[in-house]
């Protein structure tokens, strides 16, 4: 029991960062973007491209990630993202399910559907920890999470660009009257969303295998985390990653590992239902 | 009242004599049938969706959950206990509804990104309750419809043209549904309660039921075109029938390149898409996996940033279900 705890905190944090990207999108722009898992899985085919032609350790790899997906998803939401800010929600949920959908297949016109893993000497390795066992992979993403979360914090408070995307969170209007370029601000929180869940996406890649298709087994997962931590909010969001985590792997105890995703969309609907703005946020 | 004829309405009975009179103008038994089958079947489903999607502006991403109900309920009913699918049928529209009720229940207070969220993952429920209760729906495997020659009280058939008639009977029974809905009292109620749902409820609208009796009615006919698409196809599994991409979204995205809530707009957008999607898969599938998909996902972007309001938009007259007064509706 203790032990599924352990493994669901080191699984949980991965997926905080991963919908860390997925809420910041959100509460900034006010977009739910479907196609935010398939950056992960383009995250994950950069960290593997870097192993497979630089040896690169996916750990390291996920910087480069975090880059390359910024940069896409800069451009992604100057050009197409940035239309639909002010359409209905029906156009801008379309536009994303479609962008899903091109992202998705253009990866597998390009990679082919070969799932692809990378192999690096600590992946079978773990520690004894007072009796316990803690997986190597597991430990170092989680690390590699938190590292990041904190940057990302220090990013929001202390530095100009960080404030201007809270501000924008905010109130747009008021944040382009004290000088903030709004649609500067939108490209970079946007881009910053994906790389968050694209460096996620790397990091994981010791343990899970990378496919065109991977991100389809994140999607509700991360809208999970998101909604159980209220849209939007960053923190709720690492705090839901935790949570789902624990959730996934102390379920996989008692039933079937193929109904672990069923309780995630039973407390999906239920918190969606009770509580859509998430558990910790105040009424 | 009315003109009787108006151009859109010609255009609409010109579309169903023109489809009626097809299959004796093609090879009965050939591809071009089976996607023009294909092409009203998800005119069909779309349409369904209209009523939720258009009318009431619920964009729900979930109902492959209702196809799949519909595909299930009368193969496993025709499968473990002889129950023919014309039954079988009804019975899965029937369960639709009660699941479409049990789902309105946590949902019905739910707009936007919220509904289509918690639509999408009640359809990933399905599909993983279909994946592992084995025993039950034959897991991952799927369902196989069993033919056995032409037997119409089994709704098997060896010409594709009497499906097709079937289908397009039932496209012409959901449009006519749903043209009645949108010119009946229930109508502007979900109009009103699309444009400004607090001011609807201030009028006297019970929100609740009119959105309960729209989406019920929705998952209804969305289940009977599964069971109609589980005869005509003799196969399905758990991940084709449930899919996201497959089938919420495509019945969906029909309806929005067509033009939300409007009657024709079903119709076009399948005339447009499933054609489309056929010859990609015909000509470039086999080159290039994922390419037909790939563009489709570029089409839905397009049609959105383009024409947000859909083909019908190019429609020369003002759209009669759209422009009629948004609310105002008292009793």
């Amino acid at each position: 029991m203790i032990q599924a705890l352990i493994d669901g905190i080191l699984l949980g944090g991965v997926y905080g960062v991963i919908a860390t990207g997925l809420s910041l999108v959100f509460g900034v722009l006010g977009v739910v973007n479907f196609a935010q898992a398939e950056f992960l899985m383009l995250g994950m085919y950069v960290a593997w491209f870097a192993w497979h032609y630089f040896g690169l350790d996916p750990l390291l790899g996920s910087v480069l990630s975090f880059v390359i997906v910024f940069g896409l998803g800069y451009v992604v939401q100057r050009t197409l993202i940035s239309q639909v800010l002010k359409a209905p929600p029906s156009a801008q949920v379309f536009l994303t399910v479609g962008l899903m959908m091109a992202i998705e297949n253009g990866a597998l016109m390009l990679f082919g559907s070969d799932f692809r893993s990378v192999n690096v000497p600590y992946q079978m390795a773990g520690f004894r920890v007072m009796g316990l066992f803690v997986s190597a992979p597991y430990f170092y993403a989680f690390i590699a999470a938190v590292v990041l979360s904190i940057l990302l914090w220090l990013f929001l408070e202390r530095t100009w660009t960080g404030r201007a995307i809270r501000a924008v969170a905010q109130d747009a209007m008021a944040a382009t009257l004290n000088g903030v370029d709004t649609n500067r601000t939108y490209g970079i929180a946007f881009g910053l969303g994906v790389a968050l869940t694209a460096f996620g996406g790397a990091v994981i890649l010791p343990y899970i295998t990378v496919s065109p298709t991977v991100g389809q087994q994140f999607v509700v997962l991360m809208f999970t985390v998101v909604v159980l931590g209220g849209l939007g909010s960053v923190t709720g969001a690492l705090v839901g990653g935790v949570v789902v985590g624990i959730v996934q792997s102390v379920s996989a105890l008692f039933f079937p590992i193929q109904l672990q995703n069923f309780f995630l969309f039973i407390i999906f609907i239920a918190v969606l239902a009770l509580r859509p703005q998430g558990l910790i946020k105040g009424a | 009242m009315r003109n009787l004829l108006t151009p859109g309405r010609i255009a609409i009975v010109l579309f169903f004599v023109v489809a009626a009179l097809l299959p004796f103008f093609v090879d009965a038994r050939g591809h071009l049938l089976r996607v023009a089958a294909m092409v009203l079947l998800f005119a069909a489903v779309a349409q369904s969706w209209n009523i939720v999607g258009g009318l009431a502006n619920q964009i729900s991403l979930g109902h492959a959950a209702f196809f799949g109900i519909g595909a299930y309920t009368s193969t496993l009913l025709y499968l473990n206990l002889g129950i023919t699918p014309w039954l079988g049928m009804f019975a899965g529209g029937v369960l639709a509804m009660v699941a479409a009720a049990l789902l309105s229940l946590p949902t019905f207070r739910l707009k936007g990104h919220y509904f289509a969220l918690a639509t999408l993952a009640f359809a990933e429920v399905m599909r993983v309750i279909a994946n592992s209760w084995a025993g039950l729906t034959g897991g991952p495997v799927g369902l196989t419809v069993p033919f056995a020659g032409s037997q119409p009280w089994l709704f098997a058939f060896r010409s594709v043209a009497s499906y097709y008639w079937i289908i397009l009977a039932l496209l012409l029974a959901i449009c006519l549904v749903f043209h009645l809905m949108a010119t009946g009292a229930i109508g502007y109620r979900l109009r009103a309660v699309r444009e400004n749902e607090q001011a609807a409820e201030v009028a006297g609208v019970d929100t609740f039921r009119v959105k309960l009796i729209a989406s019920m009615v929705s998952a209804g006919l969305t289940a009977v075109c599964g069971t109609v698409f589980a005869q005509f196809t003799f196969f399905f599994d758990p991940d084709s029938i449930f899919s996201l991409s497959g089938i919420s979204v495509r019945m969906a995205m029909i309806a929005i390149i067509g033009g939300l809530g409007t009657l024709g707009g079903p119709i076009v957008g399948a005339l447009f898409l499933i054609p489309l999607e056929e010859y990609a898969n015909a000509q470039l599938s086999s080159q290039i996996a994922g390419l037909s998909q790939f563009v489709f996902g570029v089409i839905l972007v397009a049609a959105i940033l383009i024409q947000p309001r859909g083909l019908m938009a190019f429609w020369p007259k003002r759209n009669a279900t759209s422009t009629t007064q948004p609310s105002g509706d008292k009793e």
